[in-house]
């Protein structure tokens, strides 16, 4: 386990590496300033792999991080603003740009695949993405208007 | 955990390309093309999964980088569900407020099969359709269709050709569409963010990218809603393929078929 750990928060480093850079870039924020923000990023992704691992439940160990990152920022929680301004400077755009340039580089593996499907596919393919899209947006639209909501 | 990341930190030459990706895009920053009423937005995620591609068939990556990159796909997408964890944990009374919402709004996943459906058989596909078209296909698709059908059935084949669809085109779709949709139709983005959580991690991302450009003043808890949608499915996701996706889309089949052939009587 210690080993595993070892090996995750090393590649965590690079990622959030990268991410502070394109985090300069595209929207100004100095690296040294976003840098508590990513660590405590950081910190609760390797708590939540922890707790996957520890845990017995069939549950992706995503569902674990998203759990941890939401309860240590609930107002009133000790911590909880200074945690939230911290990672506040980590843009969410920032953090998307590193994730799509690695899915596109895995995505060159599948290519030779992806040129044999047929036409039907991609036109299902995209109605498919396009019908879970819309059908979630369009039920929660009817219920945040009933609610008054939106 | 299927995603093992031994010494992926390792390959200096693979993280130097993204990083070289990294500074390219964000150099090149956002665009916007105006598309009738509507509006594409082109964000450097876009450009990043293009160039990536683009640099699968250069001699800067090789095929076993192209697998280890899959793994690091997953390591950087955690960072991005602790990042909605974090916006999500202040929004907490409006999350509550939104609860019944974004309970419900995860059948409206399952709408994708009554649309899907009928134009898949309409193409002349047959029980590929039920692979094709019970979900968007992802890795937990992927073991519950082989598991039942095995995957050289048709039904296997379908849920396949599926994945692999999503894998190459999901997020650059997704991005594309997301700011389309949002800037044509009369739905409030906040509905758009509890639709991000459609089980994939970079979709989830290519499709939230442009909501948040688009409307900056409502970032913070558009970003609360995707997290909350996106952790809703990936905890229930499956089980809502299992025991409602999956039957639903084997009766509706069937349903289908019977119409089409009673069609094709009267015709003769």
């Amino acid at each position: 386990m210690k080993e595993k750990l070892i090996d995750w928060t090393l590649t965590l480093t690079i990622v959030s590496a990268l991410t502070l850079i394109g985090n300069m870039i595209g929207y100004g924020v100095m690296p040294l300033t976003a840098l508590p923000g990513i660590i405590t990023l950081m910190a609760i992704v390797l708590a939540g792999m922890v707790i996957h691992h520890y845990l017995p439940f069939k549950v992706p160990s995503i569902a674990y991080i998203g759990i941890l990152g939401f309860l240590v920022t609930i107002p009133g929680v000790p911590g909880a603003e200074t945690l939230y301004a911290w990672t506040a400077e980590v843009n969410l755009l920032a953090l998307t740009t590193p994730i799509l340039a690695y899915a596109g580089i895995s995505i060159g593996n599948s290519w030779a695949d992806f040129a044999k499907l047929g036409w039907k596919t991609i036109i299902i393919g995209m109605l498919v993405l396009l019908g879970t899209y819309l059908g979630s947006a369009i039920v929660a639209e009817i219920i945040l208007r009933i609610q008054g909501i939106v | 955990m299927s995603n093992e990341p031994r010494g992926l930190w390792k390959d200096w030459r693979l993280h130097a390309v993204v990083l070289g990706i990294v500074i390219l895009t964000e150099l090149i920053g956002t665009y916007e093309i105006a598309i009738g009423a509507g509006v594409i937005l082109l964000l450097p995620m876009l450009y990043a999964v293009v160039i990536g591609l683009g640099t699968f068939f250069t001699p800067l990556i090789n095929k076993a980088q192209s697998k280890k990159a899959e793994t690091l796909v997953f390591m950087s997408v955690t960072l991005l569900i602790a990042k909605f964890g974090v916006e999500a944990g202040p929004a907490l009374p409006e999350l509550i407020e939104a609860g019944p919402a974004l309970i419900l709004q995860e059948i409206g996943n399952i709408a994708t099969v009554l649309i899907a459906l009928p134009v898949a058989i309409f193409l002349g596909l047959k029980r590929e359709t039920i692979g094709m078209t019970h979900s968007i296909g992802r890795e937990a698709n992927l073991a519950l269709i082989s598991e039942k059908f095995g995957v050289s059935s048709p039904e296997g084949r379908g849920v396949v050709a599926m994945y692999i669809f999503g894998t190459i085109f999901g997020a650059i779709f997704m991005g594309l569409a997301s700011g389309l949709l949002a800037s044509l139709l009369p739905i409030s983005p906040l509905s758009f963010a509890m639709a991000t959580g459609i089980g994939s991690g970079s979709m989830t991302a290519a499709s939230l990218g442009p909501l948040v450009s688009m409307f900056p003043e409502q970032s913070d808890i558009i970003t609360a809603y995707s997290g909350a949608s996106n952790l809703l499915t990936s905890v229930t996701g499956l089980y809502m393929s299992l025991f409602i996706a999956l039957p639903l889309a084997e009766k509706y089949y069937s349903l289908v078929m019977k119409i089409k052939s009673k069609g094709k009587g009267v015709e003769k």
